[in-house]
């Protein structure tokens, strides 16, 4: 298998060649930076090879080279970004060669959340693009002696056209590489787009097709161990013995050993094997004596209760006189990321660097968790970025980092990945938090809402407080919102468009509710509140109308349905895209559920690339609807119950809809991100449409446990 | 530690490993064919299916002992230069997000089309249930499929480029 820049098999000599195209990259060889080279000594690049700034570099051959800065876990940036340089530098798609950056400050924002890679990098990214255009421009006009302003650019071509004259990039790669790039260039107008929002497949598919290496997991290097790290299933516990000796005594076991008092490192064992499956054995065979902690007496259970009297504690206004009252409570679980790739990580500690193999949403988190827990200057934390077998958040706290720098630093010289069993991974999760809203509402004698009320009660700590600004709060007049936290202790953190996965699930479903409480058509009531909805943080009704209205006349709302068979939808905006969902369910009288059509509506802006976008938008739906109809993370002692995918169900090919129709709103505002806004209107959607086909109200999540029979 | 002869992708491999490793870690850690994936290592996931005999199996739940004389095929000897039908459907509709389970699901969806070369979706839905997609890409998972069947009985590439 032949490596690529990319590879993780790495390939030392390539690797010095791409780290000196890309400029200010580091070498691996040597560990030393390139500018401590001295500018006057390019390295293995040749000197006339255009590189105007970190993300493009330009051959005499013609060969066009574009980092990706950013990680890729299926959200299509290692595509998509490259794609909006090579739109403002004008070169055809196929000419141009993606290679991965590492983690380094001449690459920007290199952090992948909360769907900010395509609106963070969108504008730098064209200005990166746009200025090597006109530097290539500038050598052509020098070199033909014509003004810079006749020229034109197509498909990695300058022309001018009045002596009909032509070069390549690649022929003017050597004279551009002697000019200074101008500060300020001019963009193109969107409507002149060729590239961005059009479908381009994945660059990786290839590679991921045929089974080439490009994972963390992947990761392989002579002379590698492999490692676990074993901490206490009660969050928070300590390590007070182990039975070390018996586990060094396991087959092809190299080494054991406690870890303690490593800032940023939760107390655990480390055991080293020469495979993963000596390391998964002598794992097994570990005994140890933990200290739990304090956490160990929490519990699910004991949180309901909790969650109720905070609740009771925060009582809604009076209601205006003559109201009917609506009340109702719902609940949503707390939730495990459950990537299909474990969290994994490697990294090889000699002559005082630690240089890291990260499948990371963040790597500069990991550069730093290593940094403080083990005394090294951030410089001398090497970071390659690999691509992440799924992200949904999970993949930004870094953990792995540390625990196998840890490892790796005691091993000095000696290559390590570290490897959580799957059972570790569902264990040592920073999980979505549960949630539970207690609605009330006044709905006067002309089926109008006159009063809101939530009081809202999550864990402390992490994401995914409640917006008392958000619709439909901000269509309410005197609306209000309480927020009560239980005590922290079970890590909560970023899963998939945090807050929004739970919180739209939960109002999007109450506002159907006083639908049916006013005796209105869900569509018609949701209109009416939109028309009267406050701009408040942004909130832009007109665009959350016209996404509402074009789902549901695509999906052909409002027609008559027998029983059994139901229809419903849901809104939201998030991460700054306008999304409606609406589902068509059949549920069978013994209460069998099953998804027949997905419609979706979405505005994000400008696509950038279109076969991605949907792919997102397709995924993420099917996402939500995943968590909600199956899955919930349970706290016994301290700990989660749930160990494997046995315990914690995923929507498969047989649960998931055959048809499904994604309608993206044209738009030239400047793009959002995509990997989250598809997901939380998703299952109250498919709440929504259980109403309508059964009667039935689900007020707690998953749907699995709750029974959609009906007579 | 007991020594295998095994056939893998059609070429014969020595590996020195413990009588109980699965065929998935002999893959990865022994052979360095990492395109076959841990997912829950309890034969749930399916990101670890490989081929015995031509018949789709999880490498996770197959000792390295049971193997024999078997023939292993991994993605890697799906077709290296990525030519089968799926492969190329793959790519042609941009099937793969994060990409990590798509190994697996090419090796189950590779026996289908073997044994059914024109799966309707009730077919789909039998033989792809046991293997998850974090990703939740089932909607181009199946029509890739379709598609992959389409262009194994000959028919021109689609228009418009990835949907």
């Amino acid at each position: 298998m032949k490596p690529t820049p990319d590879s993780p098999l790495i390939d030392r000599r390539h690797f010095i060649k791409v780290s000196a195209l890309a400029g200010g990259g580091l070498l691996i060889g040597t560990y030393v930076r390139l500018g401590e080279l001295g500018a006057a000594e390019p390295l293995a690049a040749p000197a006339a090879d255009f590189t105007p700034n970190a993300f493009i570099s330009i051959s005499p051959s013609g060969a066009v080279s574009i980092i990706a800065p950013n990680s890729e876990m299926g959200q299509g940036v290692k595509t998509s970004l490259p794609m909006i340089v090579a739109e403002e530098l004008d070169v055809a798609w196929a000419q141009v060669t993606i290679t991965q950056g590492d983690l380094n400050p001449a690459y920007g924002r290199q952090t992948s959340v909360g769907s900010q890679s395509t609106p963070t990098n969108f504008a730098p990214l064209r200005r990166a693009g746009a200025t090597a255009r006109a530097v290539l421009v500038q050598a052509a006009a020098q070199t033909w002696g014509v003004p810079a302003g006749e020229c034109t650019t197509e498909g990695g071509t300058v022309i001018h056209r009045a002596s009909n004259r032509r070069a390549t990039y690649g022929e003017l790669a050597t004279k551009a590489a002697s000019l200074t790039p101008p500060a300020n260039v001019p963009l193109k107008d969107p409507k002149d787009f060729k590239l961005l929002g059009t479908r381009v497949a994945g660059v990786d598919n290839p590679k991921i097709v045929t089974g080439a290496p490009l994972f963390g997991i992947d990761v392989q290097l002579p002379g590698m161990l492999y490692a676990t790290y074993t901490k206490c299933p009660a969050f928070g516990g300590k390590v007070v013995s182990a039975n070390l000796d018996a586990v060094k005594a396991r087959p092809g076991v190299r080494d054991a050993f406690v870890l303690d008092g490593i800032e940023g490192l939760p107390s655990g064992v480390a055991i080293v094997a020469d495979s993963t499956w000596n390391a998964f054995s002598a794992t097994k065979a570990l005994q140890v004596k933990w200290d739990e902690g304090a956490v160990v007496s929490q519990n699910s259970v004991e949180m309901a209760k909790q969650a109720e009297q905070l609740a009771a504690a925060t009582p809604a206004p009076a209601l205006p006189d003559g109201a009917k009252l609506v009340k109702a409570a719902y609940h949503y679980p707390f939730l495990a990321h459950a990537t299909l790739e474990p969290q994994n990580c490697t990294a090889v500690y000699k002559n005082g660097v630690m240089e890291m193999w990260a499948p990371s949403q963040i790597p500069a988190v990991g550069q730093g968790l290593v940094a403080r827990g083990l005394g090294l200057a951030p410089k001398d934390i090497v970071v390659h970025i690999t691509r992440l077998g799924g992200g949904f958040g999970r993949r930004g706290s870094n953990e792995f980092s540390i625990e196998v720098a840890a490892i790796a630093k005691k091993l000095e010289g000696t290559p390590v990945k570290l490897m959580w069993p799957r059972e570790y991974d569902f264990a040592h999760d920073n999980y979505r938090s549960n949630g539970w809203h207690y609605f009330t509402a006044g709905v006067d004698g002309a089926g109008k809402i006159v009063a809101l009320h939530d009081a809202f009660v999550k864990m402390q700590g992490g994401p995914g407080d409640m917006s008392a600004t958000g619709f439909p709060f901000n269509a309410i007049p005197g609306s209000s919102v309480n927020s009560s936290k239980l005590p922290g202790g079970i890590p909560t953190g970023y899963w998939r468009a945090p807050g929004d996965n739970g919180n739209v699930w939960a109002t999007q479903c109450f506002v159907d509710e006083l639908a049916h409480a006013a005796g209105r058509d869900p569509l018609a009531f949701t209109l009416d509140l939109l028309g009267g909805a406050s701009s408040q943080s942004g909130f832009d009704a007109q665009r959350m109308t016209a996404v509402l209205k074009l789902a549901t006349e695509k999906a052909g709302w409002g027609q008559p349905r027998p029983r059994g068979q139901g229809q419903g939808f849901a809104i939201t905006r998030t991460m700054g895209a306008y999304v409606a969902v609406v589902a068509d369910v059949v549920v069978s009288q013994g209460g069998d559920l099953a998804i027949k059509k997905i419609t979706a509506a979405v505005d994000p802006g400008m696509i950038v690339n279109l076969s991605a976008a949907e792919a997102q938008v397709q995924g993420a739906i099917l996402d939500g609807i995943s968590a909600a109809w199956f899955q919930k993370i349970t706290i016994e002692r301290g700990a989660a119950a749930q160990t494997n995918f046995d315990e914690y169900p995923m929507l498969r090919m047989n649960d998931s809809p055959r048809l499904m129709e994604v309608h993206f709103v044209k738009s030239t505002l400047p793009p959002t991100g995509l990997g989250e806004p598809g997901l939380p209107a998703a299952a109250p959607a498919v709440c929504n449409a259980v109403f309508a086909a059964t009667g039935r109200r689900i007020r707690t999540l998953p749907i699995v446990s709750e029974s959609l029979k009906w007579s | 530690m007991s020594k295998y002869t095994l056939n893998v992708n059609g070429r014969t491999h020595s590996v020195d490993v413990a009588s109980d490793t699965p065929m998935l870690w002999v893959l990865r850690d022994a052979l360095g064919l990492v395109g076959t994936k841990y997912g829950c290592g309890i034969g749930d996931c399916g990101a670890c299916t490989i081929h015995l005999d031509g018949a789709p199996e999880r490498a996770c739940q197959t000792p390295v002992s049971a193997v024999g004389r078997k023939s292993v095929t991994t993605i890697e000897g799906l077709d290296p230069a990525g030519k089968h039908p799926l492969q190329k459907a793959w790519c042609e509709l941009d099937v793969p997000q994060c990409g990590y389970c798509q190994a697996g699901q090419l090796m189950t969806a590779a026996a289908l089309l073997k044994s059914n070369p024109h799966p309707n979706d009730a077919d789909i839905d039998r033989a792809m249930g046991g293997n998850l997609c974090r990703c939740a890409s089932y909607f181009r998972i199946r029509a890739g499929i379709k598609r992959a069947a389409e262009i194994a009985s000959g028919a021109t590439p689609a228009q418009g480029g990835p949907r």
